[in-house]
């Protein structure tokens, strides 16, 4: 038996070296094939499992927990119902009893409370904060703070004056250019300045009404947000890393601003794209010279010095011209026209003009309008349409481990579940305890319908209210002054059974092992399902992105089901033409006493040695392929394919799974391919010998 | 002289579109073990088609073949090729060699296909029977290689080599010049002599029939003569 297998091994080895444009059709077909799945499933393979790791390590956790009754589905990164958070998901009525039904479930580490939302933090343009600045210090009385303020408004006047003067003479409305232009003269003007101790009030107002719009809209940041427990999201997220500042202190309302957004959104619009174009340069190997995009970006650089100018103090202004002069001597001019110089920007003085930008530069103007230790306003509308604003200390920035430059991964920044439930409108006990005594101190007191007209007209003048159960709407009170407002909030503090016991919008499951997910998710659906909630993976919960890995995956395999049928077709005809031209030594076979299935055999067995060389010539390319892009690292060129890398290049790994997986299903094809002709071989009759030459 | 192959009334018809073409009409043929026959006969009389028969390479219109006691018409194919490589050896015209195997490789062949003994009986079996057919310095070689002669010698050692009851050779000389082809036939008669081999080898070459036993003439698909004498003109 073992010799007549190895007659077998012999006859189509002997056989695939014989017929050799046979065998290089087929082996060729093989090898790609295998060389294009072992490739293309390590490639996405390792894709899937950075992108596990960017998805369930930053912010989704391995399960999400959300309301039965939802009528969108929920996906951080967007989708069908919109994304971000803005998915109408219901509630959570208490969280406590989802930690306690999920946290004793085996597998399972922790579960994270959340919501998400959008709030708008107005600001004004440099001049309003000027101003405002000018009325803190005239309202102080300091004279040495009234002075500095007074010298930055003017000097903005002057900036605005000169920049306005170019563009007066474009204006339709003549008048009122003209009108704006002598409001500007005006602030500029010894004289208005030499009065201002005077009557400061009088030209406060000047300047806010006459003044202040000049510069342009005020500035209007929208932030995304998640709400939740920041301790347990700091523990269990293993990418998050505060960048600046310090963590929210344990029980005390606070924001985190994401670091990526930070630098995307926040950050001088000047500085932010010196910053972009750096890393086109570096990472991407573009030159300003032959890039559009970079020469687009300079050029709006240079447009916008304004970014700049105005955020100089009156101290700075002379300094940076005097160091702008010494850098430029052929740029004449004044500061406008310098930085205007400085920021056009060529390949062979980029380097050493950002340099100079971030040692000279930076220094003298705030980089981030936003910064750890601020207070933001957030306003945000409730499901119900009112609007909420709360003052909300910003402690610090964060970011994830790996992916400090995507966009997706910084979509999202953090405050603490109780600020989150002020701006979303859900009760809170501290809430609920805040409106008692409102009521008590109004005086309001429950009535009966069939007692409201007495109530109301006749006896006594009560004010009627009537108190909700479960999620109630709360218009928010008028805030008092900002900053008394914001010392408010942010005092508040709030213990562990506040956060626990209120409600909140979805929840987060994070996983010991998160190979055992769907065991572990079929457990936790169980526990949650007589809570009214549903559970879904991180793949789900991921939203669009997540269901991207399995849209490129339907692509390659659809693509490699298609070669493959093609190969089939392809293997079967050569296999069948090869079969004609072995007539006569197959019936030779069977006349001298070779049985059917020996010519099944020996057909099966050539395809398969035949495969198994390819497969192997394939696997082996595509592992140096693999071994190659581990170490040089596929670059990430989209903020889609960062975020889907887990970071800025992604070291694809191969596994045995896969190449095992590809010898396998090559297999399958090429005995699949192989059958038809050997069964046709195997109908060779062996009376064919007599009749035929060698 | 028990009998080796019999056939009785055996008629053998193939279609060719609407024709059907009379192969043979009605053979009796009774060839004893050991004996050294030849089929002779003009190009179309039935001579290939007599010996495929014999060699259950197809099977009879009508009649019966018995071939080593066993009637063919009632073998299924597994059974008929069971027959072929336990009893029968077969030396084709055109020598059929596997081109991928060389010489000893081509001889042990059918001894794997048969199963049964070690690699060193093999090994002795293909070198004794190369010897005997002189062809020991060739094993290694492929088919390719070798003379016609050659080749056929290696055909002869492959039909040889399973010790079978019978041999068949359709026109084992006509693809050979006649000093190799008589060589060939010698070697046949040397094999038919010492180990009792039965040969019925089909030709048109007279000297070759001139070394049967017994010639068995064949004109029309019908046995006419069965004797020792060499039929008129019919040497190639």
């Amino acid at each position: 038996m073992t010799a007549a297998l190895r007659m077998l091994v012999l006859l189509a080895l002997r056989s695939i070296v014989s017929h050799k444009a046979k065998s290089l059709i087929v082996g060729g077909i093989l090898a790609f094939g295998t060389f294009l799945l072992v490739l293309g499933t390590a490639l996405l393979d390792s894709v899937e499992k950075a992108m596990a790791d960017s998805i369930t390590g930053t912010m989704v956790g391995h399960l999400q927990l959300y309301s039965a009754k939802a009528k969108d589905p929920l996906s951080f990164f967007g989708g069908p119902g919109g994304g971000g958070g803005s998915e109408e998901l219901g509630s959570i009525p208490d969280f406590s009893a989802v930690r306690a039904a999920v946290e004793r479930i085996p597998n399972v580490r922790a579960v994270v409370p959340m919501g998400r939302d959008a709030a708008m933090a107005v600001g004004g343009n440099e001049m309003d904060l000027s101003l405002e600045a000018l009325r803190q210090a005239v309202k102080g009385g300091d004279a040495g703070a009234i002075r500095r303020a007074a010298a930055k408004v003017r000097q903005l006047a002057g900036f605005l004056q000169g920049e306005y003067k170019n563009l007066a003479g474009l204006s339709r409305d003549r008048e009122k250019a003209d009108r704006t232009l002598a409001d500007l003269e005006r602030a500029n003007s010894d004289a208005f300045w030499a009065d201002f101790s005077a009557d400061p009030e009088r030209a406060l107002e000047f300047l806010d009404t006459r003044v202040a719009g000049v510069e342009g809209a005020e500035q209007t940041l929208f932030l995304n947000y998640i709400g939740t427990d920041l301790d347990a999201f700091q523990r269990n997220f293993g990418r998050f890393r505060i960048v600046k500042g310090t963590m929210v202190p344990a029980g005390h309302r606070g924001f985190l601003l994401n670091q990526s957004f930070l630098d995307e959104r926040v950050k001088n619009r000047v500085a932010r794209r010196l910053d972009k174009m750096r890393r086109d340069l570096h990472e991407r190997g573009m030159t300003i010279a032959s890039s559009k995009s970079l020469q687009e970006q300079v050029a709006a650089n240079a447009r916008q010095y304004g970014h700049v100018l105005y955020e100089l103090g009156p101290d700075d202004a002379p300094k940076l011209e005097s160091e702008l002069r010494r850098l430029l001597p052929d740029c004449t001019g004044e500061l406008p026209r310098l930085l205007e110089c400085f920021l056009t920007l060529d390949d062979a003085n980029f380097e050493a003009r950002y340099d100079f930008f971030y040692r000279v530069v930076a220094p003298m103007i705030r980089l981030f309008r936003v910064d750890a230790g601020d207070t933001l306003t957030l306003r945000a509308f409730t499901r119900s349409g009112y609007t909420r604003a709360v003052n909300v200390k910003v402690w610090g920035t964060f970011t994830f481990d790996g992916l400090e430059n995507s966009m997706l991964a910084g979509g999202y920044n953090l405050v603490d579940i109780m600020s989150f439930r002020d701006l979303f409108g859900l009760m809170t006990p501290e809430r609920r305890r805040e409106l008692e005594s409102i009521r008590a101190q109004v005086g309001v007191a429950d009535v009966g319908r069939e007692d409201a007209e007495n109530a109301l007209f006749g006896s006594g003048g009560a004010l009627v209210g009537e108190a909700e159960t479960g999620r109630v709407e709360i218009a928010a009170p008028a805030p008092a002054h900002p900053a008394a407002r914001a010392a408010q909030d942010e005092d508040r503090t709030f213990d562990r059974a506040d956060l626990d016991k209120g409600v909140v919008v979805h929840a987060a499951v994070v996983l010991e092992n998160p190979a055992k997910l769907y065991p572990t998710m079929a457990a936790v659906t169980k526990a949650v399902e007589p809570l009214g909630l549903k559970t879904v993976d991180w793949r789900q919960a991921a939203g669009i992105v997540g269901q991207l890995i399995l849209l490129i995956k339907a692509v390659l395999y659809g693509a490699i089901v298609i070669i493959f049928l093609v190969a089939l077709v392809i293997i079967n005809n050569s296999m069948l033409m090869a079969t004609m031209d072995r007539i006569p030594e197959i019936g030779t076979m069977r006349a001298i006493g070779a049985q059917r299935r020996f010519v099944l055999g020996m057909y099966l067995l050539e395809t398969t040695v035949l495969g198994a060389l390819a497969s192997a010539a394939g696997a082996g390319l595509a592992a140096i392929a693999v071994a190659l892009a581990h170490r040089i690292g596929i670059p990430a060129w989209t903020d889609t394919l960062l975020f889907l890398f887990g970071g800025p290049r992604l070291h694809p790994v191969l596994g045995a799974a896969q190449v095992v997986t590809a010898v396998v299903l090559i297999a399958i094809v090429s005995i699949a391919a192989t059958w038809y002709p050997a069964r046709v071989a195997t109908r060779i009759a062996p009376v064919t010998a007599m009749q035929a030459g060698e | 002289m028990s009998a080796i192959v019999e056939l009785q009334g055996v008629e053998k018809i193939y279609p060719l579109g609407k024709l059907q073409v009379h192969a043979l009409r009605g053979v009796d043929l009774a060839i004893g073990q050991g004996e050294f026959t030849s089929v002779a006969g003009p190009s179309g009389s039935g001579k290939t088609t007599l010996l495929n028969l014999v060699g259950c390479v197809d099977v009879p219109t009508k009649g019966t073949v018995i071939v080593d006691g066993r009637s063919t018409a009632s073998l299924g194919d597994r059974a008929l090729t069971d027959l072929r490589l336990h009893r029968l050896g077969f030396i084709f015209q055109t020598f059929n060699l596997v081109a991928v195997l060389d010489v000893f490789q081509n001889v042990e062949f059918p001894l794997l296909l048969k199963g049964g003994l070690t690699r060193k009986d093999r090994a002795a079996r293909v070198d004794a029977i190369l010897d005997a057919v002189g062809l020991t310095g060739q094993r290694r070689q492929r088919p390719s290689e070798l003379s016609g002669g050659q080749r056929q010698r290696v055909a002869v050692a492959r039909a040889l080599v399973t010790s079978p009851h019978l041999v068949l050779a359709d026109e084992p000389t006509a693809n050979l010049d006649s000093a190799t082809g008589r060589t060939i036939v010698d070697l046949m008669h040397e094999m038919n002599k010492k180990q009792g081999t039965t040969f019925i080898f089909s030709t048109h070459d007279a000297r070759v029939m001139e070394r049967a036993d017994r010639v068995v003439r064949i004109e029309d698909g019908l046995v006419v003569g069965n004797g020792r004498e060499v039929p008129e003109g019919s040497a190639a």
